[in-house]
This record gives C-alpha cells, sequence and structure tokens, in this order.
C-alpha cells in the first residue's frame, strides 16, 4: 500500500535531482532557476496527486498511508520520523514568515538590456572600408593600443578590466560581437557607454566616446581587427532576403 | 512478505530523508554583500569620524572593492598604483563616517582619495554623472581628501569639467599612513539641507558609491603620477547605512510557529478521531 505513496516521492526526488544537476551539465544548457525548479516539482506532485486520486480505491492507497503516518499507526520508525515531521513542520513555517518579514540584506536588482537597440542612423550600416590584411593588421595595432588595456587579448581580460562592472565585453563570447552587426559595434565604440539609451541603465560602463578620439575610417579598421582577432564573424542580412 | 514490507518502509524514510536533503540542498548561503555593497553598522558609542585608526574600524564589515584606471575620458591612465580599496563604514543615527583604506608604497603630498554618490533619485552615470546621450541622469555628490590639504571637501558634477565645492561645506576627512598604507576616514551628517547637491543618507535603504584614488607621487616630469582625470577608480556600488533592529520579524515567526503547531495538533486530533 506504501508503494502507490513512494513512487510519486521517488519521481519527485529523481525529476529533482535531474533539474538541479543533470540539466545544467547538458550542452548549451544552464542552471534553472530555483523557482522554475520549484514550479516544476510543483506540476510534478500535483500531476501524482491526481493520478493516484482517479479512483476511491487508489485515492485510499494513496492516503491511507498519510493519515497513518499522522495519527501515529505506523508504529516503528517511523514513529520517530512522525514526531520529527510534526515539530519540523511548525519551525518551517516560521522560518518562511522571518524570511519574509526580515529586511533584506540585498541591494537592489538591476534590470540590464546588454544589447539595446541601437538609434536609427546605425541600424544596417556596412563597412566602408575594404576588408585587407593591411586594414584588418591596421585595426588590430589600434586596438591594441586603444582596446586591449580593458578588452585584453578579445577575451575581456585586460589588465585594466578588473575594476569594471559590467565587465569588458569578451569578444570571444559567441554570444557578443558574433551576434551582432557592424553597424552595432560602429555605434558603440564611437558614442561610447554616454551613448547608450535609456534601457541600457545601469549607466555603468566605462567604454569610452572615441568618436572625440578616432576617424570613423578608423573605427570601422577596428571593428574589422575585432572581429578578425577574436575569430568571429559579424552577422548579416541574409543575402535572399 | 513482512520483510518486504520492511524493506518499503525504509525505502519511504529514506526517500523522505533524500527529499530533506533535496530542501537543504536548494537552502542558499547567506547573501554575501562583501563584494558589492558597503553596510555601515550602528554604533551605540562615539563614531571614530576623525580617527582612521580607532579601535572600533576593527568592529565594522569590511568590504573590497578591484580599482580601475580611469579610461571613459581621453585625458586617462592605463595603470594605477591602487588595484583596490578596502571600505568600512559606521554611523550613529546622526552622523556617518567612512573609512577607505588602500595600498600606496609612498606617502606623498598629492595623495589624494574620494567618494562619490547619486544626489536624489534621479540615476547619474558614475563617471562625474555625465550626461547621457539620451538620457540627462542626474549630478553627483563626490567628497574629496587630498593629504597636503589636510581635510575634507564637498564637491558636486553633472559631467566632466563641472566639478566645483559646494558652497556648503559639510564633509570631514583625516587620513594616516602606516606602513604604505593609506587609511582616510570621511565623515558627514546622514541628512543635510541641501538636497539637491548632497546625497541623503536614509537607515535601511541602499544608495550608490564609487571610489577614486590618486597616487600624488612625482614622477621625473615633476608632475603627480596621478592626477586630475588620470585617476584609479570604480564603477558604482552600493552603499547603506543600517537601520536600527527591527525585532518584529521574530514575533512574527513566533506566532506563525504558534498557529503551525496549533493547526497541526488540531488536525492530527480530527484525524484520529475519524480514524
Amino acid at each position: 500500500m506504501g508503494g502507490v505513496l513512494i513512487r510519486p516521492i521517488i519521481l519527485t526526488v529523481c525529476i529533482y535531482l535531474f533539474l538541479k544537476f543533470i540539466v545544467p551539465i547538458l550542452p548549451h544548457s544552464a542552471p534553472l532557476p530555483s523557482s522554475l525548479i520549484f514550479l516544476y516539482l510543483m506540476l510534478v506532485m500535483s500531476g501524482s496527486v491526481l493520478f493516484a486520486t482517479l479512483s476511491g480505491e487508489s485515492k485510499d492507497a494513496f492516503f491511507q498511508p498519510i493519515l497513518r503516518f499522522l495519527t501515529g499507526e505506523s508504529g516503528g520508525a517511523l514513529s520517530s520520523a512522525r514526531y520529527l515531521v510534526l515539530a519540523l513542520f511548525p519551525l518551517l513555517v516560521g522560518w518562511q514568515t522571518y524570511g519574509s518579514t526580515a529586511s533584506s540584506d540585498a541591494p537592489p536588482g538591476e534590470n540590464r538590456t546588454i544589447h539595446p537597440a541601437p538609434p536609427g542612423e546605425y541600424t544596417g550600416l556596412s563597412n566602408p572600408v575594404p576588408k585587407t590584411p593591411e586594414n584588418i593588421m591596421y585595426g588590430k595595432g589600434l586596438y591594441a593600443s586603444r582596446c586591449a588595456p580593458c578588452h585584453g587579448n578579445f577575451d575581456g581580460k585586460g589588465f585594466a578590466a578588473a575594476g569594471f562592472t559590467p565587465p569588458p565585453a569578451n569578444f570571444k563570447d559567441p554570444t557578443t560581437i558574433a551576434m551582432l552587426q557592424e553597424s552595432y559595434l560602429f555605434w558603440r565604440i564611437k558614442k561610447g557607454g554616454v551613448g547608450l539609451p535609456v534601457e541600457g541603465m545601469p549607466w555603468k560602463t566605462a567604454m569610452p566616446r572615441w568618436e572625440l578620439e578616432m576617424s570613423d575610417e578608423d573605427i570601422w579598421k577596428v571593428i574589422m581587427g575585432e572581429y578578425d582577432g577574436a575569430g568571429q564573424k559579424p552577422r548579416t542580412w541574409d543575402e535572399s532576403e | 512478505m513482512a520483510r518486504v514490507r520492511r524493506v518499503g518502509k525504509r525505502w519511504w524514510v529514506g526517500a523522505v530523508g533524500l527529499l530533506g536533503l533535496c530542501v537543504a540542498a536548494e537552502v542558499q548561503p547567506a547573501y554575501s554583500q562583501q563584494s558589492v555593497a558597503v553596510r555601515a553598522g550602528l554604533v551605540k558609542g562615539p563614531l571614530p569620524a576623525e580617527d582612521p585608526t580607532a579601535a572600533a574600524w576593527a568592529t565594522a564589515s569590511v568590504s573590497e572593492f578591484p580599482m580601475s584606471p580611469q579610461v571613459h575620458w581621453p585625458v586617462r591612465i592605463t595603470d594605477v598604483t591602487a588595484k583596490s580599496v578596502k571600505v568600512r563604514g559606521l554611523h550613529d543615527g546622526t552622523n556617518v563616517a567612512i573609512l577607505l583604506e588602500y595600498s600606496d608604497p609612498s606617502e606623498d603630498p598629492d595623495d589624494a582619495a574620494a567618494l562619490e554618490f547619486m544626489v536624489g533619485d534621479t540615476k547619474a552615470h558614475f563617471a562625474h554623472g555625465q550626461p547621457m546621450a539620451q538620457v540627462e541622469g542626474g549630478p553627483v555628490n563626490i567628497w574629496y581628501w587630498k593629504n597636503k590639504d589636510g581635510k575634507g571637501s564637498d564637491l558636486g558634477a553633472k559631467g566632466f569639467g563641472t566639478l566645483k565645492p559646494h558652497g556648503h561645506q559639510d564633509v570631514k576627512a583625516k587620513g594616516v599612513y602606516q606602513g604604505g598604507v593609506w587609511k582616510v576616514v570621511f565623515s558627514r551628517p546622514l541628512s543635510t539641507e541641501h538636497v539637491a547637491e548632497d546625497t541623503q543618507f536614509k537607515p535601511g535603504e541602499f544608495g550608490s558609491i564609487a571610489f577614486a584614488v590618486w597616487d600624488g607621487k612625482k614622477t621625473e616630469s615633476g608632475q603627480p603620477k596621478e592626477k586630475g582625470s588620470e585617476k584609479a577608480i570604480s564603477s558604482w556600488w552600493y552603499f547603506r547605512a543600517d537601520a536600527p533592529p527591527d525585532y518584529s520579524p521574530y514575533m512574527y515567526a513566533l506566532l506563525a510557529v504558534g498557529l503551525a503547531l496549533g493547526f497541526e495538533m488540531a488536525l492530527v486530533r480530527r484525524l484520529k478521531k475519524g480514524s
């Protein structure tokens, strides 16, 4: 009879272990937030209860062990477990109440749009500089003197990067320049941190406004050097479109 | 058959235990503020507002923040002396004191340090409140100390080139150099009447804070190694003056425990009666 209850418990535990420890190590995956894991477990448990109570017989088989446990009729080791559960439940409620009423020590969260939309005039521009080995090398030279202190060897780990939050972009990361068009980089390099729109908060970026120190042509060459050095290609419009 | 049932019960207990472990695994460790916020604790005795070496500072929690060269503005530097700053805070309900501590191989007259705060509720860029292309942002309040001046200055800025002393000077500062380390304490009343120029500290609420340090060691040119916008900086972090202790959450928790216990006992009693 107890098996009817054991199965959903084991299923819930297995699902939890899968979501918590297996999903994060799957290719192209990431750790799931606790709230999402909790939601999935609630779904599993709700489904289990529904399944177990489809008929009167299965309902009794499901609830009887719980009732026997709570009333102390199970006896044996379960009797000790019963006292433990009866003692832990009020403490858990008290803990949750404290957690929801005590003031938080955590600073307020910040919403940050990593790649805010550029102004219209910087959308869809194509690099006017011929992609020659000379221009790429020239761009890399500019990168070494202007960008590398923070962005490092295209990996965002320059010697001057430590104090900046958010950290300088890692161009080798496939979620940075590889998913952006050259025109987007042109905007960000030319206008820098102060060029960010409202949604680009919290305005902590130290990116210089390079239009004060570099010509547009040099900025385009830096972009070419950046993509070449990072081993990435800019995102482009599909030629069939 | 009886053996099978016992095994089943052990499974049951084991499964509950495993579930308990899973719940325990979900309990996150206490949030560490060490790297994102400065927390100024409330003290009952005198505030060490003018003594960077006071024993009271040992009771304050310490936060450490990495520093970078200022690169945002064209007059920049790419290597700075101060790689990080340790920061402590204390307040007594009326005044707040913030201790900045950082390594510097030499004591020089032009050594300097500063704290920066946003003013009011308007967000500001950490680089002197430089207006953004699409958002003006708000001003910043800067507390500045220079070794040779031997005092604190209360400054304001809203963009590069706009830094100027306030007409009122509420900030005090004192630095002590010991064993290759600068300890500089800044202090000011938590609130002032100049709300448009001064940052206001409301105990229990988080505000923004940033740091700057200048190594004033003379170079061969006779100029300080770091000066003006050539300095070590941080971007925005958080600052909070602790609120007075609030015991009401403990009362609520105790009440909840009592209610849960009552519910539990009533439920078991009802179940026993039913069975």
